[in-house]
């Protein structure tokens, strides 16, 4: 098969652990592949680099978002290459990029005890990009998840960090029972404001301990 | 709605991303004069671009129909087609009047390039395909004006289709010098929006996915190079954007073998417009290139080459077969100057680098086979490395050769391929251009 991203020829690579342990068949190539950075350690919400909590996450601590999240990853670091891949995912909307990483989400989310609730997307967005980029990145991974939160139509981009934390409305309980912990999932971590309005309304309705994971950190 | 006639005529766009408003596509739909047509056709094939491959036309749950939709990865990156998307043209006869046309030049051709363009306008008047055969350096473009200008003047519009990007951008201002009066469009990836109905059209051949039925005369330029000489995508989109009685004028230095046999037309001009000989390339054997800059060292032939023409003050370009060798090739040549760049097809400084070569600015660049056509570098001097590897066949080998050498002021210049071993594709390239010195014979 041709790779999904810079469409050169791969050839078939079926090693004994694809086969003995039903391992995810990559669908790029190992250039493109090697071309994304992992992130390791880092800040211990959010993985910025850096010891201890960054300067970002400790900014949260002072507002009344304070101690809303327990714990947190992100995958990788939003390098060139990385931003091309989000790029054709989300907006030229290649849908089936979500499996390029289906065996990395796997590797992480598998024996999770949290309940993983993927950040939603605003039904009529949904309707325009014609998938859910969250949600389609754990079905292909074949990651279980609980949709507990509604979203509100408004745009989070352009908008100034003070503005962003007066959207106190963004995110709404869907009503279903509350489980005790949770994972929150989202694509991409930029500010952090999304994971946090999130969190605010899953704590408000019962949640006690909440994780969050993203993709990438911009 | 003659802004939507004269925008649509002949394309096929995205009903929901045109220039105009909802209203205004809606209403030409209802009355008839756009018609609509599903993205994806019931054979599960792209209507833009004809792709068809299971690979490509793939299946994915649509949140907008709730149901399994079909979606092209191939012409993605022009806007997403799938099942659900509907493509729009404009559906009745053009009531577009003529353009007035006027044509600036002063040039002359050569007498080789006169006959050549008297041919190709004689087989534009018959309707028949016809090959331009020009070694690099032959003067192509400027002996398709006469027959360019002949077809404008009757009302015809044309389409000037390249390859490559690069090579679009070239074409355009020359063109639009030429031919002041005339709307030309300029259409690359991300090119910007152009408006009015353009008589003449300069677009890579991915843009050529948005026509259909729209041209009377096709003229295709690199014909040879890729992506056009392996992708069939690309091949499908020229017949599919001229009209069906259409010639289509080809124009290639390095024609295949299944070109020449197809194109019964075929004018060959194989001396430069200055009138000097091409250079002959040089083989030099160079062991195990790939070990050595593996272990962080420039094999010592190689350097000795670079370091006489750093040493003369010679520009110079050296091609390599991989990326990943640029990559390890580059560190090591910028400790010898500093001022030597590297450049791939997805470099975006590649213009600015190519541009400060040529003012002398840079001694050399090392380059992936993008550079092996569309530029001229006063004074150049070429070498290839690893000119063994598939990746250079004849055609790409004969191309970077006539880098070298394009300038009146300096007609020779050294090509030298550094080989691990001579395969037939040198031995090809090297016949073919002595050959071409000897005006044409074998
Ligand atoms: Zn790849
Ligand atoms: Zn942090
Ligand atoms: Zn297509
Ligand atoms: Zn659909």
């Amino acid at each position: 098969m041709n790779c999904y991203l810079c469409d050169r020829d791969m050839p078939l690579q079926v090693s004994w652990r694809s086969i003995f342990f039903n391992e995810l068949e990559s669908v790029i190539c190992h250039r493109c592949r090697s071309s994304f950075e992992p992130i390791a350690g880092g800040c211990p919400i959010c993985s910025a680099s850096g010891d201890g909590l960054c300067q970002n996450c400790c900014q949260w601590e002072t507002t009344e978002y304070a101690g809303l999240i327990d714990s947190g990853k992100c995958l990788y670091r939003y390098n060139p290459p990385m931003k091309d891949f989000l790029h054709q995912y989300k907006f030229l909307k290649d849908a089936v990029l979500s499996e390029v990483f289906a065996a990395m989400l796997k590797e992480v989310l598998d024996g999770q005890k949290s309940i993983v609730v993927p950040i939603p997307m605003n039904e009529n967005k949904l309707k325009e990009r014609t998938f859910s980029q969250v949600d389609r990145l754990l079905d292909t991974a074949s990651v279980p998840y609980l949709h507990l939160l509604g979203k509100n139509e408004v745009g989070l981009g352009g908008k100034s960090k003070s503005e962003r934390m007066a959207l106190e409305d963004v995110f709404w309980w869907n009503g279903k029972p509350a489980p005790e912990k949770v994972l929150l999932f989202d694509d991409l971590y930029t500010t952090g404001s999304t994971m946090r309005l999130a969190a605010k309304v899953l704590k408000e309705n019962g949640v006690k301990e909440i994780k969050v994971l993203a993709l990438i950190r911009a | 709605m003659k802004q939507i006639e004269e925008f649509l005529t002949g394309r096929v766009w995205l009903r929901n991303f045109t220039p105009f408003t909802k209203e205004q596509i809606d209403k030409a739909v209802s009355d008839g004069s756009v018609s609509v047509s599903p993205g994806i056709t019931d054979g599960r094939q792209c209507a833009r671009c004809l792709e068809k491959s299971t690979k490509k036309i793939v299946p994915f749950f649509c949140a907008a129909c709730n149901a399994i939709c079909y979606y092209c990865r191939h012409c993605i990156k022009m806007g997403r087609i799938s099942s659900c998307t509907e493509l729009i043209t404009w559906a009745l006869p053009s009531t577009i009047s003529p353009q007035s046309h006027s044509f600036h030049w002063n040039g002359s051709l050569t007498p080789l390039q006169q006959r050549a363009s008297q041919e190709v306008q004689a087989s534009l008047l018959q309707k028949n395909d016809h090959l331009v055969y020009a070694v690099c350096g032959a003067g192509k473009t400027e002996l398709l004006f006469p027959p360019i200008f002949d077809a404008l003047k009757k009302g015809k519009r044309v389409c000037l289709a390249a390859p490559r990007t690069d090579v679009v951008l070239e074409l355009t201002p020359r063109l639009r010098n030429v031919f002041p009066n005339t709307t030309i469009h300029s259409l690359y990836g991300n090119s910007p929006e152009e408006s009015g109905f353009a008589s003449l059209v300069i677009a890579t051949t991915h843009q050529l996915y948005r026509f259909e039925d729209a041209f009377d005369v096709m003229i295709v330029d690199e014909a040879d190079a890729f992506p056009y000489s392996y992708d069939p995508a690309l091949k499908r989109a020229v017949i599919k954007a001229k009209k069906k009685d259409a010639p289509i004028v080809y124009v290639s230095a390095t024609p295949s073998a299944d070109l020449l046999k197809q194109v019964s037309h075929t004018s060959r001009i194989f001396q430069r417009f200055h009138g000097h000989p091409l250079p002959v390339p040089e083989f030099r054997s160079l062991w195990r290139y790939d070990k050595d800059f593996a272990k962080g060292k420039i094999p010592a032939k190689l350097a000795a080459w670079v370091d006489e023409k750093i040493q003369k003050d010679e520009p110079f370009l050296v091609f390599f077969p991989t990326i990943e060798l640029i990559e390890q090739a580059i560190v090591l040549f910028q400790k010898k100057h500093p001022g030597i760049q590297a450049v791939h097809s997805k470099d975006e400084d590649r213009k600015e680098k190519v541009m400060k070569l040529r003012e002398r600015k840079i001694p050399g660049v090392l380059t992936s086979t993008i550079l092996e056509r569309g530029i001229t570098i006063p004074n150049v001097q070429v070498a290839v490395v690893g000119a063994d590897q598939p990746i250079f066949d004849a055609a790409a080998l004969i191309q970077i050769a006539g880098r070298a050498g394009r300038s009146i002021d300096y007609p020779d210049g050294s090509v030298i391929f550094f080989h691990n071993g001579i395969v037939r594709q040198m031995d090809k390239a090297k016949k073919l251009i002595v050959s071409y010195n000897r005006g044409g014979a074998l």
